[in-house]
């Protein structure tokens, strides 16, 4: 999953970036309502973590502009915790709002239940024939038994199996598991797909050739 | 029994009670003495002209003989009396005299020098007696007697005569005159006071009304405000003042509010920093390197939030008691250099050049906020510049003012900010987050020292031109004549 986070204050941000890449997802970031703005139009990501103090212009504006292109999930981190900010918020078009300080489990816990939302999904835990994917605790079993999966390629799992049914094209599964800093190199995603066979059962992922991946 | 006398409306009805009642007391006595002195008077004219009328027919009686030009001697005066026994000789109204039986009636007797009665009417009272001698010849004096009003006249050779009356059915007819006034009186006072008490309503209620909206007030809509029908009467000043303070009250509760509101918006993100990074660094183990970053951070964002609080105790010290500031004679020049000497790293690491021109002025003044003032201003023209301009500062004294000039040659600031640039927390980008222990406070503690000292913090700028700043307090003599 790939996320942004748009927060001014360096060290905040640096904070929270370190922190979403510890959970395995690919974070891309930006300093103000522009910079930020023009990164979310350009990609697609799985979910934005705005802040609402933001230079050139403020969150709620950056939300303003965004909604009208974009259905990105939007969670507001901000340190206004007025009532009326809040609704200002939401009807804005954010989908939820935390306000600063917030308890980082309950921030990764909103996170995980955005994509899970946004994904047309309703629990945390997703099961496909003997395969179980707990989003929650990131973890899959088979049979029953936990298996052990890179973050990467419990990314890729997950990103499949909350778009079971559709095929997902090679550019989208970049776009969606590595950040603008990584190197992408086609290769890559091919040994992921193939190491996930490997744990999961050939059948697992099924192959589209020229269009993509699926689970079915 | 308290509230009564707690209460101005009962005061009021009191007092006015006890005084109209002493006016109608008095009013009531003093009719009653003039209907009684008039009565009395009237009386005594009435006893004079029965008797002077009753003289008259008794010397145009006619009489066995007839001596004219001689006055009369006593015996013949004597005569003339005892032939005194037929009532038709007189004219109607003196008829009584002879009637035993007409009490109520005007009586006579006389007597000569000698004390022997020379006439008593039939309806004299038993109790008449001969009186004394009158001191003078002609007036009559008048006298009570028990229920009878006589008056007693002289005449020639010690002859005496005293008409008189039973006046009871007059004291009678008097008393109840007494009471008709005392009734009055009384139903007087009573619509006295239903209408004192009507009309202390009346001037009560707008009182009433001013004292609950204020405590309406006072409970915690402070928005509220008297309403006032009449601006130019006293209860309209009254309700003016008490509207006055109440501005003040609100806008101070809602300085307050906001200030509260703010500190803890400015100490929410590097507490979230904090809990974030140490949330971060509690999930896994870590290379120790990690912890230092991680901790290393924590230090950061701590350290902004200290130098948040120290300048919000600044400013709250500034804020408190004036009678707690200290005041020394201070050279603002000395408080300056020293400023500048710890300065000087500062300015070095961000490539800024400092020049100073300080002349020793003098001001009374609190010792350990001269050198915050001082520093706050250096320290933001220092940092508010990109590197290789330079901050000037200058100390002289002008006016009766010891003054402080801190110039830059910076970015400048725009017209719009300067209103405002004073206020707590004002950034002038105000998404600009408190890196590098950028408080937001600066300038509001200098304006605070500024104010405590009677004296004056301004600013000149414009776009691409730079700032000055100038500092000013009431220099030595001054300040301390004041």
């Amino acid at each position: 999953m790939r996320l942004l986070v748009i927060e001014d204050d360096p060290l905040l941000l640096r904070s929270l970036a370190a922190t979403l890449r510890e959970e395995n997802y690919a974070v891309d970031t930006a300093v103000d309502g522009a910079d930020g703005l023009f990164k979310a139009t350009s990609a697609d990501y799985d979910c934005i973590i705005l802040d609402g103090m933001l230079p050139v212009f403020d969150g709620w504006e950056l939300l303003r502009r965004l909604r009208p292109v974009k259905a990105t999930p939007v969670l507001m981190l901000t340190a206004r915790d007025a009532v009326p900010d809040r609704i200002r918020g939401l009807d804005a078009g954010a989908d939820d709002y935390l306000t600063k300080p917030f308890d980082g489990e309950e921030l990764l816990a909103r996170i995980r239940a955005l994509i899970r939302r946004s994904s047309g999904l309703a629990t945390s835990v997703i099961g496909i024939g003997v395969v179980s994917i707990d989003t929650g605790s990131r973890s899959v079993s088979h049979h029953g038994r936990e298996v052990s999966l890179t973050a990467r390629e419990y990314s890729l799992v997950e990103y499949l199996a909350l778009h079971r049914g559709k095929v997902v094209s090679r550019t989208e599964l970049y776009e969606h598991l590595f950040d603008e800093d990584d190197d992408t190199l086609s290769n890559l995603l091919d040994v992921h797909v193939s190491n996930v066979r490997k744990k999961l059962g050939p059948d697992f992922i099924t192959t589209r050739r020229g269009h993509g991946y699926l689970i079915e | 029994m308290n509230r009564v006398f707690h209460s101005v409306r009962w005061r009021l009805q009191i007092w006015h009670a006890l005084i109209l009642m002493g006016v109608i007391v008095a009013l009531c006595m003093l009719a009653f003495r003039l209907a009684a002195d008039d009565r009395r008077e009237r009386i005594d004219r009435e006893l004079e002209s029965f008797e002077r009328a009753f003289m008259k027919s008794f010397w145009e009686m006619p009489s066995r003989k007839t001596q004219d030009d001689h006055p009369p001697t006593n015996p013949s005066i004597r005569d003339r009396f005892m032939a005194l026994n037929d009532a038709t000789q007189f004219p109607l109204e003196m008829r009584d005299l002879f009637d035993p039986e007409a009490a109520e009636s005007t009586y006579l007797a006389y007597w000569d020098g000698e004390g022997q009665a020379l006439f008593r009417s039939a309806n004299a009272p038993d109790s008449l007696q001969i009186p004394s001698l009158p001191e003078s010849d002609s007036d009559p004096k008048a006298r009570m007697r028990g229920d009878f009003r006589e008056l007693v006249h002289g005449g020639p050779r010690g002859f005496r005569g005293v008409v008189g009356r039973d006046i009871s059915a007059d004291r009678a007819a008097l008393r109840r005159l007494g009471w008709q006034i005392t009734g009055s009186g009384v139903l007087l006072w009573f619509l006295g006071l239903l209408g004192g008490w009507w009309l202390a309503g009346r001037a009560i209620k707008p009182i009433a009304a001013i004292s609950q909206t204020a405590s309406r007030i006072a409970g915690g809509n402070v928005s509220e405000r008297i309403d006032i029908a009449n601006t130019a009467d006293e209860l309209g000043q009254l309700s003016h003042t008490l509207n006055d303070t109440f501005e003040r009250l609100e806008s101070a509760i809602s300085r307050q509010r906001e200030f509260t509101a703010d500190a803890s918006h400015e100490l929410r993100t590097p507490l979230t920093i904090v809990l974030s990074e140490i949330s971060r660094g509690l999930k896994r183990e870590r290379e120790p390197a990690e912890y230092r970053e991680i901790l290393t951070n924590c230090s950061h964002a701590a350290s902004r939030m200290r130098s948040l609080v120290e300048g919000l105790l600044v400013l709250a010290r500034q804020d408190g008691d004036p009678r707690n500031r200290p005041r020394e004679s201070i050279d603002l020049a000395a408080a300056t250099s020293e400023t500048l000497e710890m300065l000087k790293p500062l300015a070095t690491r961000h490539g800024i050049t400092l020049r100073s021109d300080l002349q020793p002025s003098f001001c009374s003044a609190d010792p350990q906020a001269i050198p915050i003032a001082a520093a706050n201003l250096i320290t933001n023209a220092i940092v508010h510049q990109a590197s290789g301009g330079s901050v000037t500062v200058r100390v002289f004294a002008s006016e009766g003012q010891a003054v402080l000039e801190v110039a830059d040659t910076g970015p400048g600031i725009a017209p719009e900010h300067l209103p405002r640039l004073f206020d707590r927390f004002y950034r002038i980008d105000p998404a600009r987050g408190s890196d590098g222990g950028h408080t937001g406070l600066g300038l509001a503690i200098v304006r605070a020292i500024a104010e405590n000292h009677q004296g004056s913090i301004t600013v000149e700028s414009s776009v691409g031109a730079g700032s000055t700043f100038r500092f000013s307090v009431p220099s030595g003599e001054s300040a301390l004549r004041a």
